[in-house]
């Protein structure tokens, strides 16, 4: 009962990396119907940043720089991207254009980087482990729920009871509208996306004591942050919360508890959820139901 | 909400237009198809046996490329699930060649057979679905799929099933010949690639692209497009199938590696350069997507990647409608070009 | 006149076609007809070696050791091997068979390779078997380690260089047998290679009286969080831990089984594997105690090794790894069977590498078993800190 116990806290853990990676790219998707394929690299430049400015050491002011460093790039490659796929109207080639700047961003990576596995040290003050129901369990793990928690009342906040939110939301709802009542929509956009990869990209500095930075990383998350956006519902915040939360509890404790399928758990559940709610868990509500 | 991933009019029915009378659209396709069909018959009289295999690929790969394209192009259904039953056909070409019979014929039927009832048992799971969220579940089946290769021990699991022999032809001896596969699996993709054009521009043809440009009318004027759907799902599962079978007749093996996402996801990208909803355009990407792939990546020391996302990036600037948008425009221009000329000459 | 334009129009167009592809007949030059349906040999001075290591995805770490130990080889010989001048053609194996095996015929077929060497992935070296065996061409594996390359599948064209996965894993079984008193769980990654290992490492560690507590496999490529299976682990009262992963899952596990505390209390052994290369240097000291079998170690304490690692750190900047033996080695064995090939053919070749006898390897001496597999020494190799790097201490030879 208490393994159980221990794969919820770290399901929660995941899930908490994951909200960070999945927001950007629901809010991105329910704004401009773009399919952001170049947002699990920019998580990868995150977790690079981070393996470049921590290199040897665990010290906390190197991993808050790299934070900081993380969120101006991250924000930097969303506004190149967001530029990128308002040129274009199809959604097709908007999905190859971002796989192909994936392709882009994640080559350069490796050709700077290498092909090596990178590990990265928590901060030295947090790398230890302490005692959870019994067992021993990593105090950064902790760190990382607790950062989700607080991102996530923080997001809830900004999205659902500022002014700004509300903004945003119109957006999602029914951009010709907002645009019509004389606000610059695009503004809007540009800044979504530039915030959302940001935050992708401060995902992967956070998450590069536990997954660390290989090629072919921003793959596997990208795909983790899809399932996550479809079964929570695009464009809702909500919906990639609870759906982030749902993802990480499957894969920890669906995993311990069902070893044998671990590796159809995953698209198990989003099946499952899809076939039961097309649009997904919460799905953002629309001036004009699709 | 905008889910469906509509292609608007596709670059076919654009050159549909430009053009003015049907025999005369016939007389010019055959004029450009007859000479493309002598060349690529001809090919392996003049070409060495590395070309030809590598064409032999691309031929297999466009096969799989053209089931996408009925889905994504026509239908308006964008896939990744579509390696799963190329994979399904693949396995059971080489099963079967591996237990019952070298004939190739059995073996692409047999193909057809796996990927059609893959595809029929897997897909009313997605076709309920629409845009990102048909897409998605495409993935998970096709993820699902590949997982099923990988650890079935039954299969060879990860390590792939080998030993196939070399096809055979009407109870002929086996061909080793890289040239004589080629023959056949170009015979198999241009029958395949005739049938799609056939359903293509069959009324059921026009109920596709029905549903990929308005839905709710068809459904209004009393078609059932689930239905239609569906059907779709299960003829696209076949071809990939015959695809498949086509892939193990030329590399003698099959792996989990050949319905991964990698493949799925080449094979979508194959449809978008090419032009969704044109039929040789996708073809046409299918070769640039392989021949990128496999060619250059070691004389640039392993940036394939590199290169083929410059690729894509390139193609949406450059060419909006894909490969067939290019010709497209060009024949299009032509025609502006001549008629202008036309009407000088006949100002004396 | 206006039918008359059009038709003039497509003419163009068809001409333009033809043009273009004849263009790309000549251009694309011509290697033997693609209708023969047998292969052909190559003689004279030079010889063409086929390199085909992955330079891309993955495995490309590995990949690069194995060029490094097979130009190592080349450097020391002036280039030559057999007393003849080499060439050498790189492919990219990529992450499979669908780009190893196009780039293996287009070494063989295009740049008419006598030889190929490398292969990391079994299923790419399996893929190619029957593609060697009918061209009657030598393929020299390097790395890939299905038990089926040499055992089911073997061909008298295919040699293997370094090691099968059922073999390197079972001089472990009984070591571990001995120095754990209860229950060992075994765990690994979820595909051929994985379940090869452990079923080599359970087959002796059983025979010598050893207990099993538990067998998980972690979905491959895919587990990034280990958790649920270390917690598994932990409920299984297991005295020790009998481990095969490889890159970013060996280096996700090792850390893991630390930061939950299991290294404290549950000895981990593995597969050298595990904590081998860049693999080891990213694991830094969360794999301190962690016990391997191997083939080789860069600490490997004699004089021919001493001599390698100097001339490969002095070359590269880096210590060898298990990779860079393999390649280096499978230069070593055409050096001597490419002596007796006068001719270059792909048979006279094979029947060289028959009569190759012992090699004189950095791993320690080795030499071609009947199935065409590296019969070698195993070493019991232990990860220690010395001086800020981590090195896999040599601590004793598997019989």
């Amino acid at each position: 009962m208490v393994t159980y116990l221990v794969s919820v806290l770290n399901g929660l853990a995941m899930g908490s990396l994951l909200f960070a990676i999945a927001l950007g790219l629901s809010l991105v998707f329910g704004m401009m119907d773009v399919l952001n394929l170049a947002h699990g690299a920019v998580y990868l430049v995150g977790a690079y940043i981070v393996v470049a400015l921590t290199a040897g050491e665990g010290g906390l002011p190197a991993f808050v720089l790299a934070v900081l460093v993380a969120a101006a790039v991250g924000a930097v490659l969303g506004g190149v991207l967001a530029g990128l796929s308002r040129a274009t109207p199809h959604h097709l080639d908007q999905a190859l254009l971002t796989l192909g700047a994936s392709l882009v961003v994640a080559e350069t990576l490796s050709a700077v980087f290498g092909n090596e596995v990178h590990s990265v040290a928590a901060p030295a003050s947090v790398a230890g482990s302490v005692s959870v129901f019994g067992q021993a369990y990593p105090v950064y793990r902790l760190l990382v729920i607790g950062f989700g928690a607080v991102l996530a009342v923080g997001v809830y906040v900004l999205v659902e009871r500022s002014r700004l939110g509300s903004l945003i939301r119109a957006t999602v709802a029914d951009r010709g509208m907002v645009s019509a009542l004389g606000i610059n929509t695009g503004r809007v956009l540009v800044g979504v996306f530039a915030a959302g990869a940001g935050l992708a990209a401060v995902g992967g500095v956070l998450a590069g004591p536990i997954l660390g930075a290989a090629p072919g990383l921003d793959e596997k998350v990208l795909l983790l942050a899809l399932v996550v956006v479809v079964i929570g519902g695009l464009g809702s915040v909500r919906g990639a919360l609870l759906g982030a939360v749902l993802i990480g509890q499957v894969q920890a404790l669906g995993t311990a508890l069902l070893p044998e399928y671990a590796s159809f758990l995953i698209f198990g559940a989003m099946g499952l959820v899809l076939l039961v709610r097309p649009a997904g868990l919460l799905p953002a509500r629309k001036a004009v139901p699709a | 909400m905008k889910a469906t991933y509509e292609t608007a009019t596709s670059a076919a029915d654009r050159t549909e237009a430009v053009d003015d009378s049907r025999p005369r659209r016939i007389a010019r396709k055959a004029l450009v198809a007859v000479p493309v069909l002598v060349l690529l018959a001809a090919a392996p009289l003049v070409l060495g046996v590395y070309p030809v295999s590598t064409m032999t690929r691309i031929l297999a790969f466009a096969v799989l490329v053209l089931s996408v394209d009925l889905l994504t192009g026509v239908t308006g259904l964008p896939t990744l699930g579509q390696a799963a039953y190329f994979g399904a056909g693949a396995y059971t070409a080489a099963l079967v060649g591996i237990h019952l019979t070298s004939d190739a014929a059995v073996q692409a039927l047999a193909g057809l057979a796996a990927g059609l009832i893959t595809a029929a048992l897997t897909g009313w799971v997605a076709v309920r679905a629409r845009g990102i969220v048909f897409l998605m579940l495409t993935l998970a089946i096709g993820e699902s799929v590949h997982q099923v290769a990988d650890t079935w021990p039954a299969v060879g699991a990860g390590n792939g099933l080998a030993g196939m022999p070399p096809i055979s032809l009407f109870g002929g001896p086996p061909l080793t010949a890289a040239g004589f596969v080629y023959w056949w699996v170009l015979a198999v993709a241009v029958i395949v690639f005739a049938a799609v054009a056939l359903v293509v521009r069959s009324p059921y043809g026009r109920t596709l692209r029905g549903i990929r440009d308005n839905e709710p009318r068809l459904r209004a004027l009393g078609y059932r497009p689930a239905l239609a759907r569906y059907g779709v799902f299960c003829l696209a599962g076949a071809v990939a199938g015959t695809g498949g079978a086509l892939w193990a007749a030329h590399a003698r093996f099959v792996s989990p590696g050949d319905l991964a996402f990698e493949v799925a996801a080449l094979a979508l990208l194959s449809v978008v350069i090419g032009g969704a909803g044109s039929l040789w355009g996708p073809c046409l990407g299918a070769a640039l997507v392989l021949l990128v792939r496999d060619n250059l990546s070691a004389s640039i020391g392993g940036h394939g990647p590199l290169v083929l996302g410059l690729v894509f990036v390139a193609v949406v600037f450059l060419l909006p409608r894909g490969l067939a948008g290019l010709t497209a425009g060009l024949t299009a221009g032509l025609t502006a070009g001549l008629r202008r000329r036309h009407r000088k000459e006949r100002i004396p | 006149m206006h039918v008359l334009s059009i038709d003039l129009r497509t003419l163009r167009t068809s001409t333009a076609v033809l043009a273009l592809t004849t263009a790309a007949v000549v251009l694309s030059g011509c290697a033997g007809s693609s209708l023969d349906q047998s292969g052909g040999g190559q003689a004279g001075d030079a010889v063409k070696i086929g390199l085909l290591v992955p330079l891309s995805g993955v495995y490309a770490p590995l990949g690069e050791d194995m060029r490094n130990g097979f130009q190592l080889y080349l450097d020391q010989h002036a280039g030559k091997l057999g007393n003849r001048t080499v060439e050498v053609v790189s492919a990219d194996e990529g992450e499979g068979p669908q780009t190893g095996v196009p780039a293996a015929q287009k070494l063989v077929t295009q740049d008419q390779a006598t030889a190929v060497v490398g292969v990391v992935n079994s299923a790419t070296a399996l893929g190619l078997r029957d593609f060697f065996h009918e061209s009657k061409k030598p393929l020299l594996v390097a790395n890939a380690g299905a038990d089926d390359i040499t055992g089911a599948r073997k061909s008298a064209y295919v040699w293997r260089t370094s090691f099968a996965n059922g073999k390197v894993a079972a001089p472990l079984g009984p070591a571990v047998a001995k120095e754990v008193k209860g229950g060992v769980y075994l765990i690994a990654a979820d595909y051929a290679a994985g379940r090869e290992m452990v079923a080599g490492f359970r087959k002796t560690f059983e025979a010598a009286g050893g207990k099993v507590a538990g067998e998980k496999y972690t979905p491959f490529g895919k587990t990034q969080d280990f958790q649920p299976f270390l917690s598994a682990i932990r409920g299984s009262d297991a005295k020790a831990v009998y481990a095969f992963y490889a890159g970013a899952e060996a280096v996700s596990f090792v850390k893991q089984y630390q930061q939950f505390g299991l290294a404290d209390s549950t000895p981990l052994y593995g597969t050298g594997f595990l904590t081998e290369g860049g693999v080891l240097d990213a694991q830094g000291d969360a794999a301190v105690g962690v016990k391997t079998s191997l083939h080789y170690s860069s600490e490997l304490d004699t004089p021919r090794n001493k001599e390698f690692v100097d001339a490969y750190r002095k070359a590269y900047d880096e210590a060898p790894t298990v990779y860079a033996v393999q390649a280096y080695d499978a230069a070593s064995v055409l050096d001597k069977a490419l002596a007796n090939a006068p001719g270059g053919t792909g048979d006279e070749l094979v029947k060289a590498l028959g009569t190759v006898g012992t090699v004189d390897s950095p791993r320690g001496g080795w030499s071609f078993d009947a199935d065409h597999d590296a019969q070698q020494k195993y070493y019991l190799r232990e990860v220690r800190s010395t001086g800020g790097t981590v090195v896999n201490a040599v601590l004793s030879e598997l019989s």
